[in-house]
């Protein structure tokens, strides 16, 4: 069986997978993913976090890492923390407001 | 570059500094992980000894053995764990790196003997050895401004969080600083006159009875009065006002709503408390009025930290927050309490002593220990999350922070808790050794739930429990 074509639907799904363990909700809901960029068989994301100095910085990245990397057709996969524009609760998705019990 | 696929939005940049996956601003979790468990250690031990001697807390406190449970408590349980906290939160907190793990690791051998060998001594009444162990902390605690310090000045962006770290810092020094001036002056230098002319150890003698001397003139429990206040107000106080300008905001997903509010808050602790120190060593009618400086400092704290939680987009609070948040609620009566005694022309009568008590019972176990539980709920998960599955997240299926630990244990111990406070302050109040005890022991069913969680949650380190993915490779390749 050949490995499915890279794009970004597969990713995003892929990404489903890591989940912030503080909040309890993936990071694709929680619209934490602002890109993808595939080169190839590399991968690079573009991701922020709820806030500067969170202390699920590296364990973050390293699950999005992790996901792309269980990927057969990926064999190099980057992330990048961005902080602008900077993460605002009105980039969840419906079930992620459900997740945290979201306010207004 | 033809083949790319990119969806990159276009305004998004990347902040120097901050981009690289393997930059690790923690230090490892062992260090951090030995402070709590000593902390732990001195908390329960502090407990038991109270339960077995509750007239400590129904009479009068200036005796020996009030001093050294307090100093079990304030260093052995609180210091402890909140240095712990600091080397692992400050340079994740403030997007910068420890200056030195190894210093740290000194820090943590010298601290243990310190406080271990003060509360000892304290016991029995032998100030001259206080004074040794006391330098051996003051050592300690010096690598540990020292070293913070240090990693304050990597910070990027200069914030409320970082000032109020700052003066805790200096708060902490001058606290130990006065403590050991104070056992100075409880110590006789009769040995210097048997010392040879010129040997280094006769002068160091003849300038510790100069402090002597000056300490005398002061009037000793005012001077432990503004030991105690530099000590519980400016560094537990001070802490938790700064570390709830980052903790609440990112635990509730809010923010800082009006920075210079939070900023007046800080602020204005510090000037009441300067104020405070100097009119509480001196007996002065001022108390009343830099105690006033403080109330509105922590007034304004108050008013933003309601702000915050009124702007949160999380709507339930969980039982960690709502440990800290209870503990951060009992400033107010704690606060009034704090005006009463401060009344110019208060006599000391036995109920003036026994508020006093209450006073600082309520400060220590209700404000500062509440909180630092409530912290805890939420440190220790993330150090042991952090090394049993930070590197399993992505690949298997792994366990939420919450997974970790008993809720059933973390609210029946929050209600224990809150029993406890008022019950033993009740007591506290009346005098009553017997209902003390009582008070107490609720106190301890509730810590003996933390402990029972502490178990559960390190038990992870032992036994992780993951799971494989419930969207695997394969099922992946059906997209």
């Amino acid at each position: 069986m050949s490995a499915p074509e890279l794009n970004e639907a597969l990713i995003l799904q892929t990404l489903r997978q890591v989940v912030d363990p503080e909040i309890g909700c993936n990071i694709v809901d929680l619209g934490l993913v602002y890109g993808t960029c595939i080169e190839g068989a590399r991968v690079t994301v573009q991701m922020t976090l709820t806030t500067r100095g969170c202390p699920m910085h590296e364990s973050i990245a390293w699950g999005v890492k992790n996901a792309l990397r269980n990927l057969e057709a990926v064999e190099e996969a980057e992330v990048e923390i961005v902080w602008d524009p900077p993460w605002h609760p009105s980039m969840m998705s419906d079930y992620a407001r459900e997740c945290v019990g979201m306010n207004g | 570059m033809s083949d790319a696929v990119k969806t990159m939005i276009p305004r998004a940049v990347s902040s120097p500094g901050t981009t690289s996956v393997s930059s690790l601003n923690a230090p490892s979790i062992a260090l951090p992980l030995r402070f709590l468990a000593a902390g732990l250690l001195a908390l329960f031990t502090g407990v038991v000894l109270l339960v077995l001697r509750p007239e400590m807390l129904a009479t009068y406190h200036y005796n020996q053995y009030v001093i050294a449970v307090t100093h079990l408590f304030v260093l052995g349980w609180i210091c402890t764990v909140v240095m712990g906290a600091m080397y692992q939160l400050v340079p994740v907190a403030l997007e910068t790196r420890l200056h030195s793990e190894r210093l740290a690791a000194w820090q943590f051998a010298l601290h243990l003997v310190g406080f271990a060998g003060m509360v000892w001594m304290f016991w029995a009444w032998n100030m001259k050895q206080v004074g040794h162990f006391g330098c051996v902390l003051t050592v300690g605690v010096g690598l540990f401004v020292y070293n913070i310090a240090r990693t304050l000045l990597r910070v990027p962006r200069w914030n409320v969080v970082a000032a109020a770290i700052a003066s805790a810092l200096g708060w902490l020094s001058l606290a130990v600083c006065a403590g050991l001036t104070i056992a100075v002056g409880k110590c006789s230098y009769d040995s210097a006159a048997a010392l040879a002319p010129g040997n280094p150890f006769g002068t160091l003698l003849v300038g510790l009875k100069a402090v002597a001397a000056l300490v005398a003139r002061f009037d000793q429990i005012s001077a432990m009065h503004a030991h105690a206040h530099l000590g519980a107000l400016g560094v537990f106080v001070m802490l938790i006002v700064g570390i709830s300008y980052k903790l609440v905001p990112m635990f509730t997903l809010s923010e800082i709503q009006s920075p210079r509010r939070a900023g007046a808050s800080v602020l204005l602790l510090n000037v009441g408390l300067l104020g405070s120190f100097v009119a509480v060593l001196l007996r002065h009618p001022l108390k009343m009025a830099f105690a006033l400086v403080v109330v509105a400092g922590l007034a304004c704290f108050g008013i933003e930290l309601l702000a915050i939680l009124r702007a949160r987009k999380r709507a339930t609070l969980d039982w960690g927050m709502r440990y800290f948040l209870t503990a951060l609620s009992l400033l107010g009566p704690l606060a009034i309490l704090a005006l009463g005694l401060s009344w110019p022309g208060l006599p000391l009568t036995a109920l003036t002593g026994q508020l006093e008590n209450v006073y600082g019972f309520l400060a220590l176990m209700g404000v500062v220990s509440f909180a630092i539980i409530g912290m805890f709920y939420k440190i220790l998960p993330f150090l042991v999350w952090y090394g049993s599955y930070s590197r399993q997240i992505g690949l298997c299926k792994v366990p939420s922070l919450a997974d970790l630990y008993s809720p059933a244990l973390q609210v029946a111990g929050y209600w224990l808790y809150v029993a406890s406070l008022a019950g033993t302050s009740i007591a506290i109040v009346l005098g009553n050794a017997a209902a003390v005890r009582g008070g107490l022991l609720l106190l301890g069913l509730g810590l003996g739930t933390l402990a029972l969680n502490v178990i559960k949650i390190l038990s992870h380190l032992i036994r992780p429990q993951i799971q494989p993915l419930t969207l695997r490779r394969a099922a992946a390749a059906s997209l």
